[in-house]
């Protein structure tokens, strides 16, 4: 264990390891600390200048972050000094900075921003005019470059060369003519480089996906699990009335620390309404008959037929739970998304793995001593099947092997598709088949356990479609024949109202 | 609050034949001298009002006829009726970079407070002089840019404060 020691922050005393710098210090006290080019999982830069701090005994002032905490200093960023050199950082920054905050896509999160309306909203002293230069500069498919907003705090580049280690980044020119840029020919391609739009402190960075889709304040967040992958990063979605619009990791220092991949970035369309299965239905060849989800599983007759369950790992811990106990079953066939490459790792963050519990879906298994069976056993014992159900992926996209798999389920007698979404080809079956939609991860509560065996909770944000339902009601509309799912506290307390509209009232 | 006592019952004629008096005097007055007359044949006669007078909303342009509008949802974010609906999108040009693909504006929702027009940073939307809004069909009260901009009373559009290529030349 290191040894601690003490120091005095803006009159608060605190105790923090050694060799902690100050503003790490600033961050445990919380105390508020103007900074742009430190990020806590970056190196040190101290190129901002604005993390100033005045320290006892010390004639000058200190950056904070390259500022190592000694036994017994005493430290302050509310004197006037600290704040008149705050406010002249600002100044120098903003000296070719354009101020185009109502285009900039940043605006409301931006730093530099909420820096400009605490420090700065002065006419600038500045009599030359501001240096031009390239605007919508192509980065490659993902990202678009501002080099006017840019103020050179070195985090995208830090990035690229510490984290990512691709290096695609760089600052070129001199003096007021530095702007930061690629080599030729070599784009910024990466899967981690959307990472370097979240670090950016302005909008020089903008994500082509992202860019003038939505203003920030219109959105609210809510912490959730990433489910790309078996990782698990920890992520923050962004959602409003009409649907889920980004990704964005959030902090965990055992999983992701601060970033993701641009894969998982993407988990978020299949959430959205539009694309959804709305009702349950009934296909047959002669007719397609439209129902709702209790319909549809009180006219499911379970009794006395031989079942086959097909699992795959995008549901909860929960959820399997509550189907395993209910279908007794001696085996279960897994569906993996690609056999071939599902043990992949890019000695990072993304596995070849794509579901977010695959880990929990073994648990439950091996709990109940199941034998857990691969998808090509099941084309041999599928003709011996009355019945076969499949709990589909959340996500279809992560799963290339989905056509193929889908026509052998299709050979079944009958034929029962849990998912979100839908699928043509199950639209014209020649026996029957079941489509019930099921929730995604936005919308209901439970528990998802990583790779490495992290059990990590998740929160039902809100409902989107009012027809879906987790395994866990499934079962438990199966079990009662009840409809009213908010008798049962359990359940009740996992449902949300829905917060989403298609569109938007008018005439 | 202030309380009126009625008048006693016995006395009421007397109010009475007070109104008439009034309403005769005006009758009279108008019947001979009727340019003086302050009410208005409406449909045909129009009353102007003053230049500041916050009717329907206007959009502006540039020189070249495109919108000024930068797609920044300020207007959007104050409208206290939330009745403004805009989708933005990438302009060709990187010097405009964001442009509205459509401006729409609820008329019926609109309560003329003026703060869109407030809030805009670039001048690109304004509230004009006109006040008349019937339409026929309730889905004409849904304004859009072709209307808002080049409706054919602005005879080609109403040119913004601000110009692009000004403000560049004067390097803010």
């Amino acid at each position: 264990m290191k040894k601690m020691i003490k120091c005095t922050i803006n009159n608060y005393p605190v105790e923090v390891e050694e060799g902690t710098t100050i503003i790490q210090a600033f961050k445990k006290l919380e105390q508020e600390i103007a900074h742009y080019c430190w990020h806590p999982g970056l190196s040190i830069a101290g190129v901002c200048r604005l993390c100033m701090v005045e320290i006892e005994g010390n004639n000058k002032l200190q950056i904070a972050c390259n500022t190592v905490v000694q036994d017994g200093m005493v430290i302050t960023n509310q004197s006037q000094k600290v704040k008149d050199t705050v406010r002249w950082g600002l100044e120098f920054h903003l000296i070719n900075h354009p101020l185009d905050c109502p285009i900039c896509d940043q605006a409301g999160e931006c730093v530099l921003q909420e820096q400009y309306m605490k420090f700065g909203a002065y006419q600038p002293l500045m009599s030359e005019d501001k240096v031009k230069k390239r605007k919508v500069v192509d980065l490659g498919s993902k990202i678009v470059l501002d080099t006017e907003r840019c103020i050179l705090c070195a985090r995208c580049t830090r990035f690229t060369d510490e984290i990512s280690k691709t290096k695609e980044l760089g600052i070129f020119n001199r003096g007021d003519r530095s702007e930061i840029g690629i080599f030729k020919n070599k784009p910024l391609e990466n899967d981690y480089a959307l990472n370097t739009v979240d670090i950016c402190p302005v909008g020089a960075l903008t994500s082509k996906k992202f860019r003038f889709q939505q203003r920030v304040w219109y959105l609210k967040k809510a912490p959730s699990v990433c489910t790309g992958c078996s990782t698990g990063c920890n992520i923050d979605v962004y959602y409003n009335e009409e649907g889920l619009w980004r990704i964005r990791p959030r902090h965990n220092s055992s999983i992701n620390q601060y970033w993701m991949c641009d894969k998982g970035r993407e988990t978020f369309k299949h959430v959205n309404p539009s694309g959804r299965l709305k009702s349950s239905f009934r296909h047959t060849a002669e007719q397609t008959e439209k129902m709702t989800t209790f319909q549809a599983l009180q006219t499911l007759k379970l009794d006395s037929k031989k079942i086959g369950l097909v699992l795959t790992g995008s549901y909860t811990c929960e959820e399997y739970d509550a189907f395993l106990d209910f279908f007794q079953l001696h085996s279960i066939y897994h569906w993996k998304n690609n056999p071939k490459n599902f043990e992949d790792y890019d000695n990072f963050l993304i596995r070849g793995d794509k579901n977010p519990n695959t880990k929990g879906l073994l648990e439950s298994i091996n709990k109940r001593q199941l034998k857990l069976e691969d998808c090509t056993q099941l084309e041999q014992n599928i003709s011996h099947l009355d019945l076969l159900i499949v709990c589909a992926p959340e996500n279809h996209k992560l799963y290339p092997c989905l056509e193929e798999k889908i026509n052998l389920f299709l050979k079944s007698k009958e034929l029962v598709w849990i998912s979100p979404h839908s699928h043509t080809l199950l639209q014209k079956p020649i026996n029957t088949v079941w489509t019930i939609p099921s929730k995604t991860y936005f919308e209901k509560t439970g528990t998802f356990i990583n790779h490495h065996g992290t059990r990590q909770k998740i929160k039902a944000v809100a409902s989107i479609v009012d027809s879906a339902r987790s395994l866990e009601e499934i079962i438990h509309i199966l079990k009662t024949g009840q409809t009213d799912l908010t008798q049962i506290a359990s359940i009740r307390d996992k449902m949300k109202t829905n917060y989403f509209m298609e569109q938007k009232g008018s005439l | 609050m202030s309380v009126t006592k009625r008048p006693k019952k016995s006395r009421y004629l007397i109010p009475i034949f007070g109104g008439m008096l009034l309403t005769f005097k005006i009758l009279l007055k108008n019947l001979f001298s009727r340019k003086k007359m302050l009410t208005l044949n409406y449909p045909e006669e129009h009353y102007k009002y003053g230049p500041r007078f916050k009717g329907n909303h206007i959009l502006t342009v540039k020189k070249d006829g495109s919108l000024r509008c930068t797609a920044c949802m300020l207007c959007a974010t104050n409208c206290p009726a939330n009745c403004i609906r805009i989708t933005a999108d990438e302009h060709a040009d990187p010097n405009v970079e964001k442009y509205p693909i459509s401006y729409e504006i609820d008329i019926l929702r609109c309560v003329f407070c003026g703060y869109c027009e407030e809030a805009c940073p670039v001048d690109a939307i304004r509230m004009g002089p006109e006040w008349q809004t019937a339409a026929l069909n309730g889905s004409n009260f849904v304004y859009d840019i072709k209307h808002l901009a080049h409706r054919e009373n602005l005879k080609g559009g109403v040119q913004s404060v601000v110009d692009d290529k000004e403000r560049h030349k004067a390097g803010i």
